[in-house]
């Protein structure tokens, strides 16, 4: 205690002495420009997995670093009106991109259809549930347990899930079974860890844990059409558009659809 | 990734160290001003510094996005002077998290202040000492174990803030991915064994750090 103190009380004095100095000089190291900034990928959760195996092909092809920064549409959506030094957003949805595109926030032409999403019941404890078993036991009222789903505001899953629930006449029954995950990658989490038994994921998610679950019809849902775009702030806009066309080429395309997606540029509208 | 790793507790340390910093220059000041004031509007004051408290993370990230964008006035202004955008930098991360801890430092200095009592002062005033030499001789060692519990649970705080960091760093590798956030990450990309490694450390790392405060505080107490 006594050394401590001592140390804590002539170290407390120097630096109240120094503080400023010193903050002067940490700020300053703080502020630093890195030299080389690698091209910054903001994806929503969902992709995300996907986006970290392709990468190492990408850095092959160019020879360019990339970060991934993921998180969830909405808030990526927000952090990018607000400033966020990203290049290029791959959102879980078309809404946010066509609303930064409407903000003139990126580059002209930019928007690509990237990947179509799709949505799976899945169980840890019953991987043989179907969506048919899901309805009728909720229908009938023998189906007491929880389910969970993203949240239908600002995670697309999340929305096209409540879009199924509602067109069977379920939402509002199931109000106080549901259990709202922040996002798809959440909600994937509540029921691999077997915290919630069953719940609407993204197909791509189970495709890539390996694992079972059982596909929605897709004409329950509006499809959940994933774009990207390029931001106008992006300092290398070259880059990014390289980026862009790795992404939208027939291989990965390919690559895309055995993750458990259907392929964006197919269907592209 | 064990790199990555390495760079967001090297972020971590030095955002938690730098906040910690200015969190006693701070609310040093701070927490003596309200000790001895005698007006009422001292709860006034009371209560905003306690605000981070009770406030979620994502409310104040909120405002703090909004204040640090590039388009508002604060935003403008840090970057005409310093010629780089605030929102999303390591500095604002460091100003969310000096607002963020500011309660758990100020709070423990106030409450030493305030039992402090006047006379040692007023000997030391009347022998002739003056303000500052009053505190670094007379506050500054009674108080010590004070200082230590607020710059202790300061930077205990700071490092395992999660939702402002997010929100107004924007998880940018090398720069705002703090470690809470590359946990958040690891488990997001289903990369669980790496997850589970920072975790326990972080776990182990502030049990540790805790029990070292309770320990002094105990010391001091049983004195």
């Amino acid at each position: 205690m006594g050394f401590a103190s001592y140390i804590f009380y002539n170290v407390g004095r120097s630096l109240l002495r120094r503080g400023y100095a010193l903050l002067m000089l940490l700020s300053l190291i703080a502020l630093q420009v890195q030299a080389e900034t690698p091209l910054r990928i903001a994806v929503s959760s969902n992709f995300a997995p996907v986006i970290k195996q392709l990468l190492p092909e990408f850095t092959q092809q160019t020879g360019k670093k990339a970060q991934v920064i993921s998180g969830v549409t909405g808030g990526l959506y927000q952090q990018l009106k607000h400033g966020a030094p990203y290049d290029i957003f791959l959102s879980a949805d078309s809404l946010r991109p066509q609303k930064l595109a409407q903000a003139h926030l990126i580059i002209p032409h930019s928007l690509k259809t990237y990947a179509y999403g799709q949505l799976a019941i899945f169980s840890m404890k019953n991987p043989n549930i179907t969506w048919r078993d899901l309805l009728t036991g909720y229908k009938k009222n023998h189906l007491t347990k929880r389910l969970a789903i993203a949240n239908p505001k600002t995670a697309p899953y999340g929305k096209a899930a409540k879009q199924c629930l509602v067109k069977q006449g379920l939402w509002q029954q199931l109000q106080k079974k549901l259990i709202i995950g922040n996002n798809i990658s959440q909600t994937f989490q509540q029921v691999r860890s077997q915290a919630v038994p069953m719940g609407i994921v993204a197909y791509s998610q189970l495709a890539i844990n390996k694992l079972r679950g059982d596909l929605l019809p897709i004409n329950c849902y509006q499809p959940i059409k994933q774009q990207l775009v390029i931001l106008k702030k992006t300092l290398q806009p070259k880059l990014a558009q390289q980026f862009s066309d790795f992404l939208l080429s027939t291989k990965i395309q390919q690559k895309i659809a055995l993750y458990g997606y259907l392929s964006g540029t197919k269907t592209d509208d | 990734m064990i790199n990555a790793d390495l760079t967001a507790l090297f972020i971590t340390l030095k955002m938690a160290a730098i906040s910690t910093l200015i969190l006693l220059l701070l609310g040093t000041p701070l927490a003596w001003w309200l000790a001895k004031m005698k007006s009422k509007i001292k709860v006034f004051f009371e209560a905003v510094i306690a605000l981070p408290i009770i406030l979620p993370p994502t409310v104040l990230g909120f405002y703090l996005l909004i204040a640090f964008a590039p388009q508002s006035h604060l935003g403008q202004l840090w970057l005409q002077l310093t010629g780089s955008q605030l929102a999303f930098s390591f500095s604002a991360i460091v100003i969310g998290s000096v607002l963020y801890s500011l309660p758990f430092v100020v709070q423990p200095l106030q409450r030493a202040f305030e039992q402090l009592g006047d006379h040692y002062l007023e000997a030391a005033t009347m022998l002739g000492a003056k303000p500052l030499d009053r505190f670094f001789s007379i506050v500054l060692p009674m108080t010590k174990a004070s200082f230590i519990t607020a710059a202790s649970l300061g930077f205990a705080h700071t490092v395992g803030e999660f939702g402002i960091v997010l929100m107004i760093g924007g998880n940018i590798p090398d720069q705002t991915r703090v470690l809470s956030i590359a946990i958040f990450d690891h488990v997001e990309a289903f990369e669980y064994a790496q997850a589970q490694t920072l975790s326990l450390s972080l776990l182990i790392a502030s049990f540790v750090l805790l029990t070292l405060i309770y320990l002094l505080n105990h010391k001091k107490v049983s004195r």
